[in-house]
């Protein structure tokens, strides 16, 4: 079955620390030098310790990415294959994206003079012809899976379902409104570094509720301002009048 | 007018001489020699203090000009038709030097057009980029029969002021609803931060609250402004106007301290008012500034009769905006991203070299153009305009 869209599904346990994936991103990018301990403008992934498990971080790939939604010209998207892909010839250098992402995932080339963004693309040009990710090839292990969206969630929920000494949670079925990278764990996630989901809604839907008030702010502001200034000048003209009218009784009792 | 006897060098000018020397030195290690040699700016901390300080407070301190504008065209206030001016020109200052502020901030400065061309309606940043770019035109229009005012051809001038005269109640109206959206957004821009940013400073309102805090801080900024202009720039207005300004502080303070804690109530962050942490002092430190401290001076009557006393209160009203500025962008994400980011030197320098411009600007046109009355008398027959038949009556 070709499901269009494409996840990861990063089984914790099965993970034994290798830093293939690393490696294996580093060359399919272009990224030089070793693995490195944390995310950076040079490193896509990485494998870190936390409580004797090894864990990857890398971008989560938001459904709906708070990344892409702060971003203004749109750099940052969502592909409909399931990868958030940067289009650098758009970005203008804000860094907005790396405040309003709830993980901290995209990184700058502080560096260089003509920076960039830089974070996991979930090897788009890759996804696009059918091939699976560089990390998930790489993997020796299986612990990093690449698979369509609903048939790795299957996959995880059979997983747990067989095996109860997982955690009963499959992270990122619902974290930040779901993502297409999907972890499952033998130990509970909050003692693994991970990022404790900030709400239960997609974090974008929270700033369009502020942007919707758009419209109404300027129809109601705008009647109300020229109403204000309706009156306002109706009054001068009054006041006008009437100094006209004393000026002019004036004159008469003269 | 400058004195011709002045001697050339000025504790002032050297001050001046140096203020620009560091400056220029940063803007050459921020575009020859990099973000990381002009910037402490990293990964963790990627705004730093020229969006907390530059960006969200030279904008914030601007607001004085719409409120004013509002006040004398739209409301009919015409004893402030004097201040106008001065609020108009300290918001065009404002929002220029934030929009050359931008050419330091963004990574790739020369596609500052971008944002026209390629849209992203979601994003909260897009529509203040817009609103920047709109409000800027609109201030400039608002401002231009200063300029038009001494150009020597008689005709275009007159023609110039008679138009203008006609439609700038357009641009006025708009002004208001664009620079209240603006002054709002800039506060949504950190909605998106649920989770990253500290429970003292995160709420939905953001945008409120950014608002809310905007206006008595703006007017503030007017207060020195004339303060100042008065003290040394020869400028005669109605020491009147400044104690009521300031009056106009405490309602305007007193609102947002009630709408700021019934939303940490709401948002959940009273939980977090006393604990022993760095973040508690930062945000007592802010609330005393911006808060408490006014509220209490202008109560007094001996502050509010001493333009000297209201300068100095405006300035601690400022302040306590500031850190409430630093406290949204900065504080308040540094625990979650683990940041550690104290300003480095040439952030600072630049920062610094900006304000000044804009300040010496203020200056400038304060002396050659009619920013402010310069006699009392000259008061009534130019400063009131067509309304001044109203106000002789
Ligand atoms: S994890 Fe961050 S960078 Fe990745 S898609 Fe989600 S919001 Fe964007
Ligand atoms: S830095 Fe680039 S990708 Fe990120 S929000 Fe700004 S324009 Fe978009
Ligand atoms: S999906 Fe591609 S870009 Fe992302 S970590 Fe794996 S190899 Fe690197």
């Amino acid at each position: 079955m070709a499901e269009n869209k494409k996840a990861l599904l990063i089984d914790i346990t099965k993970c034994i620390g290798c830093h293939s994936c690393e490696v294996a991103c580093k060359a399919a990018h272009e990224l030089p030098g070793d693995p490195e301990p944390n995310l950076s403008e040079t490193a896509f992934t990485t494998v870190q310790e936390h409580a004797g498990k090894n864990i990857r971080r890398l971008c989560m790939h938001c459904e709906e990415p708070a990344c892409a939604s702060a971003c203004l010209v749109g750099a940052l998207k969502k592909t409909s294959y399931g990868p958030v892909a940067y289009d650098k010839t758009k970005c203008i250098g804000c860094r907005y994206c790396m405040i309003a992402c709830p993980n901290s995932v995209p990184k700058y080339e502080w560096s260089k003079l003509v920076p960039y963004v830089k974070k996991c693309d979930m090897c788009v040009n890759r996804v696009v012809q059918g091939q699976p990710t560089a990390c998930a090839e790489a993997c020796p292990t299986g612990a990093t899976m690449f698979g369509g969206r609903d048939q790795l969630l299957r996959e995880a929920r059979r997983r747990l379902d067989n095996d109860s000494s997982y955690v009963q949670h499959i992270y990122g079925e619902r974290e930040f409104g779901g993502t297409s990278v999907f972890f499952i764990s033998d130990v509970p996630f909050e003692n693994l570094g991970f990022t404790v989901a900030p709400a239960e809604e997609p974090l974008p839907q929270l700033t369009q509720a502020a942007l919707g008030e758009v419209p109404t702010v300027v129809l109601v502001g705008g009647s109300l301002l020229a109403g204000l200034y309706w009156i306002t000048q109706r009054r001068r003209e009054v006041a006008l009048a009437e100094a006209a009218e004393k000026a002019s009784r004036k004159e008469e009792r003269n | 007018m400058p004195d011709d006897k002045k001697p050339l060098i000025t504790p002032w000018r050297v001050i001046l001489a140096i203020i620009f020397a560091a400056g220029l030195y940063a803007t050459y290690l921020r575009f020859a020699v990099g973000w990381s040699a002009a910037t402490n700016m990293s990964d963790a901390q990627p705004w730093g203090i020229w969006v907390g300080l530059a960006t969200l407070c030279g904008v914030g301190l601007s607001a004085g000009g719409f409120a004013t504008a509002a006040a004398v065209y739209l409301l009919g206030m015409e004893r402030y038709r004097p201040i106008c001016r001065t609020a108009i020109i300290i918001a065009f200052l404002g929002y220029g030097s934030v929009c050359v502020g931008y050419a330091y901030e963004l990574g790739l400065p020369w596609r500052f057009w971008h944002p026209v061309v390629y849209w992203n309606r979601h994003s909260v940043l897009f529509e203040v980029c817009w609103c920047i770019i709109m409000y800027t035109t609109v201030l400039a229009i608002e401002f231009s029969p200063a300029l038009v005012e001494k150009l020597p051809w008689k005709s275009l001038r007159e023609w110039y002021l008679h138009w203008h005269h006609r439609i700038v109640i357009a641009f006025v109206l708009a002004g208001v609803l664009l620079s209240s959206l603006h002054q709002s957004f800039l506060g949504g821009l950190f909605i998106i931060t649920k989770g990253k940013e500290y429970p003292l400073w995160y709420s939905t309102h953001l945008t409120t609250l950014f608002y809310l805090s905007a206006i008595p801080a703006g007017l503030a900024m007017i207060v020195i402004a004339l303060y100042l202009s008065v003290r040394s720039l020869n400028v005669k207005i109605d020491p009147e106007i400044l104690r009521e300004l300031s009056a106009v502080l405490v309602p305007l303070l007193a609102i947002f301290a009630i709408f700021r804690g019934v939303d940490l109530a709401h948002e959940g962050g009273l939980g977090y008012l006393f604990r022993w942490r760095s973040e508690t002092g930062y945000f007592w430190l802010e609330m005393a500034l911006f808060v408490f401290i006014p509220i209490v001076l202008l109560n007094l009557e001996r502050i509010r009769n001493s333009p000297v006393a209201l300068y100095w209160t405006s300035a601690i009203v400022v302040m306590g905006f500031i850190a409430n500025r630093i406290n949204v962008s900065i504080t308040g994400l540094e625990r979650a991203t683990h940041a550690g980011y104290t300003p480095k030197w040439s952030e600072l320098a630049i920062t610094v070299m900006l304000m000044t411009c804009a300040v010496l600007a203020f200056r400038y046109a304060v002396l050659y153009l009619d920013i402010l009355p310069r006699s009392l008398a000259e008061k009534r027959a130019k400063w009131l305009a067509n309304a001044g038949v109203v106000a002789n009556a």
